[in-house]
C-alpha cells in the first residue's frame, strides 16, 4: 500500500534530517525497520474526501506567537480563512515516532498540498513545546531540516511560558517536564503527539497522532473540511 | 528515570510498544493488551490498580467510589488499599477508561448515565474527582448507559448499552472532547442495534461493536429475568464492523449470544480479533478473508459458565477467559487463531468477573462484581496472580468488603505524574 510505503520513508529520512545516534534511543537499531514492515503502518486506503463528517471538537484560541524570524504573529491572521494542520513539537525531541515523525509527515503534506494544488487553502503551523531551548534561530534550523517552506508551514515559538500554557490549554495538549532520579529536569518532555485539523474560523475538527499521521488521511479531511458549507456554524448554536 | 517503557517511550502507540518488547525482551506490565492503540502504555511494573468500585448501602459511605490498590511488589503497601476517591451517590458503576493522554479517567454509571472524570496525573496514588456530565442522555439524543471509555486522540469515544426512549437495547455510541464537550452521537443501525464494547484497529482502519442488552434488561434481578422468556430474547447477537475514520458500519455479522468484550490481536499482519458470548458460551473469532470483508467463526465451547471478561497476551499466544458462574480463569493457546487449546485453569472465586492483564503478559487481576442486580451476595475482592515456572500463581487478594462490589480495573503509574511546573 501506498501508505504504508510512505510511513517507512518518514522513519528513514527522520534518522538522517536528524542525525540522532540510534543508540542514544533505542538499543535496537532493527526496530524501526520491522516497525515500518507493518506494527504499526497503515495499511488502509482512506475514505474519500466529502463522504464523512468531521464534526466540531473544540474552539483553538488565537495566540500572539514569535515565528522563525523573531517577528510576532498572532496565529488567527497566519490560519483566517485556510484550514490549518497545528502540531506541537520541540526541536530537541530525541523520540523518533514521535515530534521527528510529524515533522516527515508534515513534510510529505505540504507537499501533496503543492501537489493537489491546495496551498493557497491550507497552512502549516508547528509550534514549540520548549520556550527555553527553542529560540527562531533554532526553529528557522529545524525549519530548513524539514523543507519547510516559509509561505505554507511556519515554525512558532511562545514569548513566555505563560503564553505557550494558553496555547497548550486551548489546544488541550498534554506536556510534563521529565525529571531524572535526582529531580533534576532533563530538557525533555512527555507529551502525547497531537496534530489538530482547525478549520476557516477556528474550530478544531480532527485529531491526529502517532499511528493516524497519515498525509492522504489529512489531505482528504481538508477536502472534506473546504467542502463543507457548515463549516462556520459556531459551538454555541449546534 | 523510572523502569517503566513509559518514561522511556512517552509517546508512542500501542503497536510500536509491543514491538519494542517483543525485540528486546524486556521485563515489561495492565489490561494494558486491551487499550487504545492512541494510548501510551505502562509496560513496566503498574504501581496501582484503580477499581471502579460499586458502592454498597451500609458499607463506608455507601457511595460508588475508585479505589487505588498498591500492586507494586517492592511497595510495603502491596495488595492493599490505599485511596479511595468516592463519588456522591450509587450509579451501577461499570467500565472506566482513561483520556489519550492518560491525565484523565472517565467512569461510567450504567443506572443514571453519569460519567465521573478523575484526575490521575496530578497524585496518580490519590485520583481527584474534577468533573461530573450529568447530562449524557441530553446530550446524545437519548443514548443510556455508558458503557466503554475508548481514547481517541483529543477524544472519548464512548459505547452505551440502552436508550432513553424504550430502556431496550437499541443504543449507539458518543464522542465527546477531552474536556467533556459532546460531539456527536452515532446510532447503531437498524438491522444492529445493540451496544457493549468498542475496539480500533488503526493499522486497517476497522472498528469492531459487540452486543449486550437494554436497561430493562441489565438493571432487573438475575434470577427474574432468566425466568422471562421474552426478556432474554432481547440480548444483541451481532459485531459491527465499521470503516473507523468515516465512522460508517460496513458489515453485521451474525453472532448469537451478546457478544461482550472485543480484543484485537497485537501483532503485525494478525488481523483478527475475539469476543466471547455470555449466553450462548462461544469463543469466537473475528478475522478478515482473502477478500478483504470480515467473518465471525466459533471456535471453542466455553460450556455454560456465562465467560464475561477476556484478555490477549501480548504476543498473541494466550487467551484468559473468565467465568462467572463457576468462577475460574481458563487459559487458551490461541497460538493457531482457530483452533484454541485449553492450557491451563484455576479457581479464583466466586462470580470472578473482569481480568486485566499487565503488558508484558506476566501479571493478572481478577475481580469479582458484574452488575448489582445480577451479583450473588458474598465476597468482594480482587486477586493478583502471576505466571511462575509455567503456573499461575496467586499473590494476593484484596478485600473489598469494606468498600464496595470491585469491577473495572485500569493501571497506573508514579511515572506518570505531572509535577506542576
Amino acid at each position: 500500500m501506498r501508505q504504508f510505503v510512505l510511513v517507512g520513508a518518514w522513519v528513514a529520512a527522520a534518522f538522517l534530517a536528524l542525525n540522532i545516534d540510534p543508540a542514544a534511543a533505542h538499543p535496537i537499531p532493527e526496530l524501526e525497520e520491522t516497525y515500518t514492515q507493518g506494527v504499526f503502518s497503515p495499511n488502509f486506503i482512506p475514505p474519500a474526501a466529502g463522504t464523512y463528517d468531521l464534526p466540531v471538537i473544540a474552539r483553538a484560541q488565537p495566540v500572539v506567537l514569535l515565528d522563525a524570524t523573531g517577528r510576532r504573529i498572532n496565529t488567527a491572521s497566519l490560519m483566517d480563512g485556510k484550514v490549518a494542520i497545528v502540531s506541537f513539537i520541540y526541536t530537541a525531541c530525541s523520540d523518533r515516532l514521535g515530534c521527528p515523525l510529524a515533522g516527515i509527515a508534515l513534510r510529505e503534506l505540504q507537499a501533496q498540498l503543492r501537489r493537489e494544488g491546495l496551498q493557497d487553502q491550507a497552512v502549516l503551523l508547528s509550534i514549540s513545546l520548549d520556550v527555553e531551548h527553542d529560540t527562531p534561530k533554532q526553529l528557522a534550523k529545524y525549519g530548513r531540516v524539514f523543507g519547510a517552506e516559509p509561505s505554507l508551514w511556519h515554525l512558532l515559538t511562545a514569548p513566555s511560558q505563560q503564553v505557550l500554557k494558553a496555547a497548550l490549554e486551548s489546544y488541550g495538549q498534554d506536556r510534563a517536564r521529565v525529571y531524572d532520579e535526582d529531580g533534576r529536569f532533563t530538557g525533555r518532555y512527555r507529551h502525547v503527539l497531537k496534530v489538530f485539523l482547525v478549520d476557516q474560523v477556528g474550530q478544531v475538527r480532527n485529531i491526529y497522532s502517532t499511528g493516524s499521521l497519515v498525509p492522504q488521511v489529512i489531505v482528504n479531511d481538508i477536502k472534506t473540511v473546504l467542502a463543507d458549507k457548515t463549516a462556520d456554524r459556531s459551538l454555541s448554536n449546534r | 528515570m523510572r523502569h517503566t517503557a513509559f518514561s522511556t517511550y512517552p509517546k508512542r502507540g500501542f503497536w510500536i510498544l509491543a514491538t519494542i518488547l517483543l525485540l528486546m525482551a524486556a521485563p515489561a506490565a495492565a489490561d494494558e493488551t486491551c487499550q487504545s492503540p492512541f494510548l501510551p502504555k505502562i509496560t513496566g511494573q503498574e504501581d496501582y490498580v484503580y477499581v471502579w468500585t460499586l458502592g454498597i448501602e451500609g458499607v463506608a459511605d455507601g457511595n460508588d467510589s475508585l479505589v487505588t490498590v498498591d500492586v507494586n511488589p517492592t511497595s510495603k503497601r502491596y495488595g492493599q488499599i490505599i485511596h479511595r476517591t468516592p463519588v456522591p451517590g450509587r450509579h451501577e458503576a461499570h467500565h472506566a477508561g482513561f483520556t489519550d493522554d492518560r491525565r484523565h479517567l472517565w467512569a461510567g454509571g450504567l443506572d443514571d448515565s453519569h460519567i465521573f472524570i478523575f484526575d490521575v496525573a496530578s497524585n496518580p496514588a490519590r485520583p481527584k474527582l474534577v468533573k461530573t456530565i450529568t447530562s449524557f442522555v441530553k446530550d446524545t439524543g437519548g443514548l443510556v448507559g455508558p458503557h466503554t471509555f475508548y481514547a481517541l486522540p483529543g477524544r472519548m469515544l464512548i459505547t452505551a448499552l440502552s436508550n432513553a426512549t424504550d430502556s431496550s437495547g437499541r443504543t449507539g455510541l458518543a464522542e465527546y472532547s477531552n474536556e467533556g464537550r459532546f460531539i456527536r452521537t452515532i446510532w447503531m443501525p437498524k438491522e444492529a442495534p445493540y451496544g457493549y464494547d468498542v475496539r480500533v484497529n488503526i493499522n486497517l482502519n476497522r472498528m469492531l461493536t459487540s452486543t449486550f442488552t437494554g436497561k430493562n434488561n441489565y438493571m432487573r434481578p438475575l434470577g427474574e429475568l432468566v425466568k422471562d422468556t421474552e426478556a432474554m430474547k432481547a440480548f444483541g447477537d451481532t459485531v459491527v464492523v465499521w470503516d473507523f475514520h468515516a465512522r460508517k458500519p460496513l458489515q453485521v455479522l451474525q453472532v448469537p449470544g451478546a457478544p461482550l468484550e472485543l480484543r484485537w490481536a497485537l501483532q503485525p499482519n494478525h488481523y483478527y480479533a475475539f469476543t466471547s458470548t455470555a449466553l450462548a458460551h462461544q469463543l469466537t473469532l473475528i478475522y478478515q478473508q482473502g477478500d478483504g470483508t470480515w467473518a465471525a467463526k466459533s471456535i471453542a465451547d466455553l460450556g455454560d459458565t456465562l465467560p464475561v471478561d477476556i484478555s490477549i497476551a501480548p504476543d498473541d499466544s494466550k487467551l484468559y477467559v473468565a467465568s462467572f458462574m463457576d468462577g475460574r480463569l481458563r487459559v487458551y493457546d490461541i497460538s493457531d487463531p482457530f483452533k484454541p487449546k485449553l492450557i491451563e485453569q484455576v479457581k479464583v472465586g466466586e462470580s470472578a468477573n473482569m481480568v486485566s492483564e499487565s503488558w508484558d503478559g506476566a501479571r493478572l487481576y481478577v475481580t469479582n462484581s458484574l452488575l448489582s442486580k445480577w451479583d450473588k451476595p458474598g465476597d468482594y475482592w480482587l486477586k493478583a496472580y502471576a505466571w511462575e515456572n509455567g503456573k499461575l500463581v496467586h499473590k494476593f487478594t484484596t478485600d473489598f468488603n469494606s468498600v464496595g462490589r470491585a469491577h473495572l480495573m485500569n493501571f497506573g503509574s508514579k511515572a506518570l505524574r505531572a509535577k506542576p511546573e
